[in-house]
């Protein structure tokens, strides 16, 4: 594995974190607002940044640490600033990249390999699945780790759920808008 | 693994997903015709390809294209041949039937 393959990985990885960060807070949560408007919350019901965790740790196993760990830190630096630096929001951060690839490697010696490797067909129920573990998993140490009411245990839940699920039928969606162009 | 292989996986896991929501039984352009054929076939019995190809869902589709959809889709059951005496005419079925 060599150096440029590293850093492409970080970059393509923490990139979609990113952009799917600011789709999330800038163009979802207006909307949710809107339509919740007494779900006093910050948690997003649809947080399309848990889909680029699990999907990159599905891709990428381990690898996905380093290469997620520059777009959780921007995304915590935006909303916190030099707030980021306390211990909770290190801990937030450590979770955010940690549970996916753990869960993952986890299901692999427990019961299925399900990450992605030549010469095995992936597994998307599989993928959703280890997916929806690491948002309970994760929900739950980060509420812990910041002291959040129970709503927010639920609420963190849901959207990664949701988010997963979503940016799953997104990216199928577009990979099918593009055949659909390049076989014209 | 490499950069283009790890795309061509989500790729695979995705196409995994689109199967399973059955949204793969057509591609974009026999689903064109099939919608094409689905329209023509309220005005007349019987379609006629050389009406397809002039209708607006097909108008960027090339030739060899069409006519390798359309046999897709009479394999498929979506379109059968009309009678052997009228070639070129095709009738539409339902999906399920």
């Amino acid at each position: 594995m060599g150096l440029k393959s590293i850093a492409t990985e970080t970059v393509f990885a923490s990139t979609a974190y990113v952009l799917a960060f600011f789709i999330t807070f800038a163009g979802l949560m207006p909307i949710q607002n809107m339509f919740f408007p007494d779900f006093h919350s910050s948690a997003s019901l649809l947080f399309l940044p848990h889909g680029v965790r699990v999907l990159s740790a599905w891709l990428l196993g381990w690898r996905s640490i380093p290469a997620l760990l520059p777009g959780v830190f921007f995304t915590y630096y935006y909303l916190a600033g030099e707030k980021t630096f306390m211990l909770s929001r290190l801990m937030g951060i450590s979770i955010a990249v940690l549970v996916a690839p753990l869960v993952f490697h986890i299901a692999a010696k427990l019961f299925y390999d399900a990450r992605s490797r030549p010469g095995h067909d992936p597994c998307w129920p599989c993928v959703m699945g280890l997916g929806v573990i690491a948002a309970v998993i994760g929900g739950i140490l980060t509420n812990l780790a910041f002291g959040s009411p129970p709503l927010d245990y639920f609420a963190f839940f849901i959207g990664d759920v949701a988010g997963l699920f979503f940016l799953m039928m997104a990216l199928m969606l577009t990979f099918r808008l593009w055949r659909t162009k390049t076989t014209r | 693994m490499n950069d283009i292989s790890k795309l061509a996986e989500l790729r695979k896991l995705l196409l995994g997903m689109e199967r399973a929501l059955g949204l793969e039984d057509l591609s974009a352009v026999e689903r064109d015709i099939y919608y094409a054929a689905s329209d023509l076939s309220k005005q007349a019995q019987g379609v006629r390809t050389t009406g397809l190809l002039t209708h607006a869902l097909i108008q960027d589709v090339s030739r060899p294209t069409f006519f390798r959809a359309l046999k897709s889709l009479v394999n498929k059951g979506y379109l059968s041949q009309s009678a052997p005496s009228r070639r070129g005419v095709y009738v539409v079925n339902s999906p399920n039937s």
